[in-house]
């Protein structure tokens, strides 16, 4: 399956002349993004398999820049004409005499750092991963007869991507990702829960040896039960131990995104005139870090080309760096960390983040639980969104409970956190030994791209919390 | 070769293997302008097409997309189809629906010619930016735009129907950041059309501009239950996160609450609740679902009493009904159930007693996508809004958050409006309803 046309997706010829036609124009700049990605994605429901769907996505998104200003354009046709018709619209407004000197193609190949043994072409391994699905929903249902059902994926993708830019880059990368998921579903007969157990690498179906089945559905279902007993959560402003792994998505959403170079140069961020400013309770230490072996936000290069880096975001409480792209480069004067990232050829590259987490503390999971008086111990944070202007977020607590003189009282539902992104990095007072990194879909303007978030537990000394009862 | 060639040749392939099959080709052509600073900061010009195969073959269900269109790719999508088929269990109620002819939706009326030229979209995305920018205290419009979209579906089946839909959808955004005293506000508004020149972005720039500065001083009021009333963007919003509670799909599923309650009261008697699909003034217009069955108007609440659910063909075969028309698919999904124009008839109810006393006015709520579960009916959201006493607001509100059970809620009515309203992306119509005694934690 597939439209291989050698060994360049689009040819070393077609992409000289679309890139010499758009210097032509007067853009500063030029690039073509290459994308094929091909995608299986296995569901089950009622302990069935309930669909099988694969495809096949292709296309090119060119890229001009004139300064500091974009035009992006994206086609799925191949043909030479095409291209240059997008390109001679997309400059209609800006063409000018040429400005710039492109430079002969340099191929670049790149390092592979997350090797990848069962991958999408070789195999899609659709019984493999049938029997993994099969075995979760077992597991989840053998729990508890108040499991009512479950529905489970199994997703894998094989992303090809090819660049060529105007200062002579050309390079290529094929990424392989794997991920799996649980959902389970308790019913007392008056009310029904969720809960739910996932993960998954840039890597191929190995990671199956990896990831137990039977403990995927012993998670879903446990939560689940949880959640079908919790009562109403109290509401107002209180002290919350948030847990790790994929608590660390507040990190994520309240202060990662403001850290983006897409927002510095907009000054669309609380941030964009702290650097070296101390941001965060002394007690903080984060990262975003593009080259952890195989896991699920790592990358060998960006969407740009760029080899990627680790980056350290916060040291001790002070702002040492932003996620900078090619372009927030520019804008800024921030050094490029190889952030810049697309969901697909649909989308031009902006900084996004990649493996982002806070590090390791000092202190003891119980030891924060205890210093509470009336609180809450989020264990296992939602979604969540923030608006980057004004650093407002909202997140919502999965699994939660309430905590009374130091000691867990019950399970609560339908809970959300709300504060700032500056406050909370200084309501940090405490951080945990337990670390635990978790994979997520990040959406922002560039689209949906993978990104794991991660932190120990932490405490917030004061947060609002929302709640019903 | 053209699309409906690309079909006709697909859908051969298909009956030569021994199966049934229907196949979706999504067509696209997409304007995008951003400003920032003065100065376009993005034009994007994109074109795209993509091929989604459904395949039915001894009652098992396979799906296969592509996005690129040579004959060895499209050849591959069949077979990988029929491939995926095999792996899927039997499946006794899907099937693709008998039904032969054309259906086509009017050019003239969803797909109206452009009269505005480029250059104009670019002034126009300029001007919106500049105007915002020139008001007091507004320091930045970090999200701003307009787009121009034409959106072709077009639906062929083996039993040889031809669906074919061509629609245009207009838009202009802006969001503008809004600092004073060390207080900042960031609020946006936008409006969409079928025609470009419809667009004014002067009501835009005065909606965004009084959104900020309303909020601006807003500070949480003291946690309690209030009587609600939602803005004409978020009452909307906030059916749409829970419309699944209408999906036959869910209920199949076993995973939606009203699975067992049609005939039953579910809501305050003066709920009247249908899908529209046929009122041409919103954009949600739609002559066929996506297994090429004509839409239709279907009362899903009347007098509080749950009617019946949103069907597609497979649903409505398996708890023996009709299909209602609102199969979903694109290209790259299975067979699935949306609503497609929410429609809440007017009330009785007249402003003054629509705004009679206290309550708050919601114009924001944060984590529709996160906070909300539609399988138990919690929620919990950030919100802003205003104190609103006889309809004056008395404050504005903000960091709050709004919680409770979205299908309690429904039973608990306080008043419905007797004006009817679209929400701006004009999908949704509505009055409004103001709801009693819902949980606000605040101060």
């Amino acid at each position: 399956m597939g439209i291989s046309l050698g060994n360049s997706m689009l040819g070393i010829q077609v992409s000289n002349s679309v890139i010499d036609y758009a210097l032509s124009l007067g853009a500063d700049f030029a690039e073509l993004f290459v994308e094929q990605n091909h995608v299986n994605t296995i569901s089950t429901l009622s302990s069935e398999v309930q669909a099988v769907r694969s495809g096949i996505d292709f296309g090119i998104g060119i890229r001009l820049v004139y300064r500091y200003k974009v035009l992006y354009g994206y086609t799925n046709q191949i043909e030479e004409n095409e291209l240059k018709r997008i390109v001679k619209e997309l400059a209609t407004k800006d063409r000018r005499d040429p400005s710039t000197q492109k430079t002969n193609f340099d191929y670049r190949k790149i390092m592979e750092a997350h090797p990848a043994k069962k991958t999408l072409s070789k195999d899609a391994c659709i019984e493999s991963k049938i029997a993994f699905l099969l075995a979760a929903d077992q597991s989840a249902r053998a729990t508890s007869n108040i499991i009512s059902q479950t529905s489970g994926s199994c997703m894998q993708r094989e992303q090809q991507i090819e660049i060529f830019n105007s200062e002579g880059l050309h390079t290529d990368d094929t990424r392989h990702y794997t991920r799996a998921s649980l959902t389970a579903y308790a019913s007392d007969g008056i009310e029904q829960a969720t809960g739910s157990s996932n993960d998954g690498g840039l890597r191929g179906w190995e990671i199956k040896d990896e990831i137990d089945a039977e403990k995927t559905g012993n998670e879903a279902a446990r939560q689940a039960l949880v959640n079908l007993s919790a009562k109403a959560c109290p509401s107002g402003r209180m002290p919350v131990v948030l847990g790790n792994g994929f608590g660390g998505v507040i990190f994520h959403e309240a202060c990662g995104h403001l850290l983006e170079t897409t927002a510095v140069a907009k000054k669309a961020s609380v941030f964009h005139d702290q650097m070296g400013e101390m941001i965060a309770n002394p007690v903080v230490n984060a990262v975003d870090d593009g080259t952890l072996t195989n896991e699920w936000g790592s990358i060998n290069i960006d969407d740009e080309g760029l080899t990627t880096k680790k980056t350290q975001l916060i040291k001790d409480g002070k702002l040492t760096s932003f996620l900078a792209d090619r372009l927030g480069s520019a804008q800024t004067g921030f050094e490029c960390t190889g952030s810049g990232r697309r969901q697909s050829y649909r989308f031009a590259p902006a900084s996004r983040m990649r493996n982002t987490f806070i590090e390791p503390g000092e202190t003891d999971l119980h030891e924060m639980i205890s210093t509470i008086d009336k609180g809450i111990y989020a264990s296992h944070m939602g979604g969540g969104s923030v608006q980057p202007g004004t650093g407002e977020f909202n997140f919502s607590v999965q699994e939660g409970y309430y905590v009374e003189n130091g000691q867990i009282q019950y399970p609560v539902k339908a809970a959300t956190l709300i504060s700032t992104g500056p406050a909370v990095l200084k309501e940090i007072s405490m951080v945990g030994k337990d670390f635990e990194l978790a994979c997520g879909m990040c959406g922002s303007i560039s689209g949906a791209v993978p990104t794991t978030v991660g932190q120990p537990s932490l405490k917030v000394d004061d947060i609002l919390v929302g709640g019903n009862a | 070769m053209n699309n409906e060639h690309s079909a006709s040749a697909i859908l051969e392939r298909v009956r030569e293997n021994g199966a049934e099959g229907d196949l979706i080709i999504d067509e696209g052509k997409t304007l995008s302008l951003r400003a920032q600073k003065g100065e376009l900061e993005e034009h994007k010009v994109s074109s795209n097409l993509i091929f989604g195969l459904r395949v039915v073959k001894e009652h098992r269900v396979g799906t296969a997309y592509s996005e690129a269109s040579n004959e060895d790719a499209l050849n591959s999508m069949v077979n990988q189809a029929l491939l995926n088929a095999s792996f899927a269990k039997v499946e006794p109620d899907e099937k693709i629906i008998d039904i032969s002819g054309s259906l086509k939706t009017d050019d003239e009326i969803l797909c109206p010619s452009d009269i505005v030229t480029v250059e104009e979209k670019i002034a126009f995305t300029l001007s919106m930016e500049k105007e915002l920018l020139a008001k007091e205290k507004i320091k930045n419009v970090p999200y701003n735009g307009v787009s121009d979209s034409i959106v072709q579906r077009s639906v062929f089946t083996t039993s040889g129907l031809s669906a074919n839909s061509k629609q245009r959808y207009c838009s202009a955004t802006a969001h503008a950041l809004m600092e004073h005293e060390r207080k900042t506000v960031m609020e946006g508004s936008g409006r969409v059309s079928r025609e470009f020149g419809e667009l004014d972005y002067r009501t835009i720039v005065e909606e965004t501009y009084c959104r900020c500065l309303g909020l601006l001083d807003g500070e949480a009021i003291p946690t309690k239950h209030y009587d609600v009333i939602l803005d004409q963007e978020y009452q909307p919003a906030l059916f749409s996160t829970f419309a699944s509670m209408f999906s036959a799909q869910t209920a199949k599923d076993g995973v939606n609450p009203m699975r067992d309650k049609v005939g039953e009261i579910i809501a305050d008697e003066r709920l009247n609740i249908s899908d529209s699909p046929h009122l041409i003034d919103g954009l949600g217009y739609t002559l066929f679902d996506a297994e090429g069955t004509k839409t239709e108007t279907t009362s899903l609440i009347k007098d509080g009493y749950l009617q019946t659910l949103a069907h597609n063909s497979a649903t409505a075969k398996h708890f023996g009904v009709k299909t209602t028309g609102h199969a979903s698919r694109s290209p790259k999904s299975t067979l699935g159930i949306n609503l497609h124009q929410l429609h809440i008839s007017e009330g009785i109810d007249s402003e003054s007693i629509l705004y009679s006393g206290e309550y708050i006015l919601i114009t924001d709520l944060a984590g529709l996508h996160s906070g909300a579960n539609p399988i138990s009916g919690q929620f919990s959201f950030g919100a802003s809004g205003y104190l609103m006493t006889d309809g004056v607001r008395v404050r504005p509100i903000r960091n709050i958050t709004i919680a409770g059970n979205f299908y309690d809620m429904l039973k608990k009515v306080s008043a419905v409006g007797d004006q009817l309203f679209w929400n701006q992306g004009r999908t949704t119509v509505m009055p409004h309803i103001r709801f009693s005694d819902v949980a606000i934690s605040g101060s």
